[in-house]
């Protein structure tokens, strides 16, 4: 149910995407540290998940709170010629390749203790 | 337990699909906008390109200005220099034609004077001659074909014989000279005071007076004898 919803959003996304109006330049910056910091909230969401603590409050509140602080911070670092947005990318990468490794080290345990009972 | 289920699953197929509606949306800007130099630039570096440009096209466009200004004056000086040049080569043949360095041709009279049984020719009358020629407005006389300058000199040396631009000269002398026909036929023949009758008919001396239209004077030959000599004279 939840993977069907997550492919038609996928989908949806994709298409009503390629279809946008082209945005200004100026702008992108903002909006791809705000698409990291989404990718962030996305990957510990599924950290939570596989660990069980998964609220869905904290996700959409963690989306869309750290996009919209992300792209604030990028905006006073511009403002203050500092490039804030680069501590950011590397606090959300850093979080993102932590959580990857969490994703990781479940999959293994389960696919070892699979192995191991056969 | 059903119902918030069914709220997560939309809650995040709406995530998922704000997710990649802007992460395309971003792919498509970048991919657009795939200019190097822009990509790699910030609005205030390409305002301060923009600002550079704008000098430079200036400072480009004063250059051309002060360009074509100066051709304007090369082309300026170049038409003064071509007037000047005509101004000149005009005054080089008056001057010419003063000196007696070209030959002329032009409307005018020919006079011709010779000895008969009675009296003869001197020097003093061609000198009066062509003074009064001279005087009627004669631009260039020549006598048996010498040019008379103002270096020319006319004198007897015999009874027969005159001496003009240093050459022995014999009646009958013919007298050219190029002006207004009319002008210098009435000058030589107003009555008693005239040339022709002060001081040829009281002598009984021969005169022919005739008017042309087309009469040819050739330059002065000594110039260039003198030129010769002078050549010679250094090579030695």
């Amino acid at each position: 149910m939840i993977i069907v919803a997550i492919i038609v959003g996928c989908l949806l996304g994709i298409i009503l995407g390629v279809n946008a109006p082209v945005i200004p330049y100026s702008i992108s910056g903002y909006v791809a540290i705000s698409i990291i910091a989404a990718l962030d909230s996305v990957f510990g969401g599924i950290t939570s998940t596989l660990k069980g603590n998964f609220d869905l409050k904290v996700f959409v509140s963690g989306f869309f709170g750290n996009a919209i602080l992300s792209i604030l911070l990028t905006y006073l670092g511009e403002k203050l010629n500092v490039d804030i947005y680069l501590a950011a990318i590397v606090v959300f990468v850093g979080r993102m390749f932590t959580n990857l490794s969490i994703i990781r080290r479940f999959y293994i345990e389960k696919w070892s203790k699979k192995t191991k009972k056969n | 337990m059903n119902k918030n289920k069914i709220i997560m699953t939309i809650i995040i197929g709406l995530i998922c699909f704000v997710l990649v509606y802007v992460m395309f949306l971003q792919f498509k800007v970048i991919e657009q906008t795939d200019l190097t130099e822009i990509k790699t630039m910030q609005e205030s570096e390409l305002r301060e390109a923009i600002a550079s440009w704008k000098s430079k096209y200036e400072e480009a466009n004063e250059e051309l200005l002060s360009t074509i200004e100066k051709k304007k004056e090369y082309e300026e000086k170049i038409n003064s220099n071509e007037e000047a040049t005509e101004i000149l080569e005009q005054e080089l043949e008056t001057a010419n034609i003063i000196l007696g360095k070209t030959d002329v041709k032009g409307e005018g009279v020919i006079v011709t004077l010779s000895d008969n049984d009675e009296a003869v020719i001197t020097a003093r009358d061609l000198i009066i001659l062509v003074n009064e020629l001279k005087d009627a407005g004669a631009e260039a006389i020549s006598i048996n074909d010498q040019r008379v300058t103002n270096m020319t000199d006319i004198a007897d040396i015999t009874e027969k014989n005159i001496v003009i631009n240093s050459q022995r000269i014999t009646s009958p002398y013919t007298v050219k000279a190029i002006g207004n026909k009319t002008y210098l036929q009435s000058a030589l023949s107003v009555k008693n005071v005239g040339f022709i009758d002060e001081y040829i008919n009281i002598h009984n001396k021969s005169i022919k007076l005739e008017t042309k239209d087309n009469i040819k004077i050739l330059k002065y030959e000594a110039n260039e004898r003198a030129d010769k000599m002078v050549l010679k004279y250094i090579d030695k």
